[in-house]
């Protein structure tokens, strides 16, 4: 009897966990109610005890409540205000949408989530489209990037439903059950809102030296001219804008941004490598011939399955270690 | 130990109002709460899941979270129009390493395949496949560090860890080397287990 119990608790427990994953801050008063986890034996010691009687329950969980983490999670949209559409229509479909906001101009306040919601009969087809209504119509002080609107610029680069794409690129999805989440680009620092600090970004990409370094003139006088075959090496590498969508996809560029280069500069760099008319192809080799710069990636693939322009800097990456390979 | 235990046993002994009840309690699950640690250790695992939370608190756990790495003000070098410092080429750490490393992955391969397809045993491919095998372990678990406890943010953790990679390396180096010479060695190993 007394086991049947048991697993019923358990089993409630499970599921309990699981939805409450997502929500750090909520689940608190839910644990407390809540009967513990089984733990194995050699960890249940009923030996002693600290004041605080909650912090050994789901460690991270209440850990969180005693130690309040400002640098991890922004205040879910449940505990902020609900930005409505200003005057609905008849047959509104109204979509929710939950935004990252943070005002460098009061420090001490937590980055929190703001939920706007907005009738997508009078918006646009794309995110972008959606954020410009909201600043235009509901709310001026949201803050975001954008520019040429048509994914040329890659300006409106951020975190839509969890991937990192261009706002101008991505579609808003038509079922209005299903409540669409904006943030920046993940682990860059941010300036305001959506507007991610991209300077150590911009100084890598410097470092590479992007522009064709040569000391022989041409053969003839004019232009470096190149073969139809060279010129087709740089087809996948020289749409690239720098949106920074896949470098800041990557793990190994999130853990160490300071020196990995990252997937973006790195198939700027063999963009520079492969190219046929340039002439400090070892020199650009041997700059990323070290520990840190290039071989931190470790073949994840997020970069290219993240690209809002459907490149491929991991085949890039891969071609640049190809070919310093035994060399 | 006996003064580790003791606040327990006397917080326990607080609680419970009479022994006679305390005697029973394993068998009743209304009584769970007021049962001793000791009876608490004895009945199975998803019945002691109910002991009170405050009796389950471990001594050595009086700290709160912290995060390990958690992250630092943005500090840029230089101005924002010279480039980040490119590093010095080292090939032993780049392109050597990385070339190195793949071809200690790619023999690993047959290495495995070869004495089960063969169907006989070699000492000479066994104790390479085991060489491989250590060099391989390592290099992985070096990366880990690299990646995950950056020289730049904790140099002194990096370099222990660093070093405690090595000495667990040449543990196994050793251990794998007896294995081999005064045991059956790995690929046997490996079969006698999967006939097992």
């Amino acid at each position: 009897m007394a086991t049947t119990r048991a697993f019923a608790r358990l089993a409630t427990r499970r599921i309990g966990t699981d939805t409450f994953c997502s929500s750090t801050r909520l689940n608190c008063s839910y644990t407390n109610t809540r009967p513990a986890a089984v733990q194995p034996a050699i960890f249940a010691r009923g030996l002693a005890s600290v004041t605080d009687s909650a912090a050994r329950e789901p460690i991270s969980k209440v850990g969180e409540k005693i130690v309040p983490d400002p640098a991890r999670k922004p205040i879910p949209e449940s505990k902020t205000s609900t930005v409505k559409e200003p005057e609905p229509g008849k047959d509104a479909k109204i979509k929710t949408f939950h935004i990252y906001r943070w005002n460098p101009d009061e420090p001490t306040s937590k980055p929190k989530m703001q939920t706007y919601t907005l009738d997508l009969n009078k918006t646009g087809p794309m995110m972008l489209d959606a954020l410009i209504r909201i600043k235009n119509e509901i709310d001026p002080t949201l803050t975001f990037r954008r520019s040429c609107r048509e994914g040329i610029c890659g300006s409106c680069a951020m975190n839509i439903d969890g991937v990192n794409t261009l706002a101008c690129l991505c579609r808003i999805p038509t079922d209005t059950a299903k409540e669409s989440r904006i943030y920046p680009l993940p682990h860059m620092y941010i300036v305001k809102d959506l507007v991610p600090d991209m300077t150590l970004f911009y100084k890598q990409y410097r470092s590479v030296k992007p522009y064709l370094q040569r000391d022989t003139p041409s053969p003839d006088g004019r232009e470096y001219r190149q073969s139809k075959a060279e010129r087709r090496k740089l087809d996948g590498l020289y749409e690239c804008i720098l949106c920074a969508c896949c470098s800041t996809s990557c793990p190994s560029y999130w853990w160490n941004q300071e020196e990995y280069l990252g997937p973006a500069i790195l198939l700027q760099s063999y963009r520079w490598i492969a190219d046929s008319r340039d002439e400090k192809t070892a020199e650009r080799q041997d700059a990323l011939n070290n520990s840190m710069s290039l071989y931190r990636c470790h073949t994840i693939l997020n970069c290219s399955r993240t690209c809002p322009k459907g490149l491929n800097p991991a085949l890039a990456i891969a071609e640049i270690k190809k070919s310093m390979a035994f060399t | 130990m006996a003064s580790i235990v003791r606040p327990g046993l006397l917080r326990q002994a607080c609680q419970t109002p009479t022994a006679s009840q305390r005697m029973l309690s394993t068998f009743t699950s209304s009584s769970i709460k007021r049962s001793s640690p000791l009876a608490q250790q004895l009945r199975p695992a998803f019945v002691r899941s109910a002991i009170p939370k405050s009796a389950r608190i471990a001594a050595f756990h009086a700290t709160q979270r912290q995060q390990i790495l958690p992250p630092l003000p943005q500090k840029i070098q230089g101005t924002l129009n010279q480039p980040v410092p490119v590093p010095d080429p080292s090939p032993v750490h780049g392109s050597y390493h990385w070339s190195f490393e793949r071809l200690v992955s790619a023999g690993l391969i047959p290495l495995t395949m070869a004495p089960f397809a063969a169907g006989s045993l070699n000492p000479v491919t066994d104790s390479i496949l085991c060489a491989l095998l250590v060099i391989h372990s390592h290099i992985g678990f070096e990366a880990c560090i690299i990646d995950y406890i950056p020289k730049k943010r904790i140099p002194t953790i990096h370099t222990i860890s660093m070093w405690a990679l090595r000495a667990g390396t040449l543990v196994l180096g050793v251990a794998l080397y007896s294995f081999e010479t005064n045991d059956v060695g790995i690929t046997e190993a490996v079969s006698k287990l999967w006939h097992a």
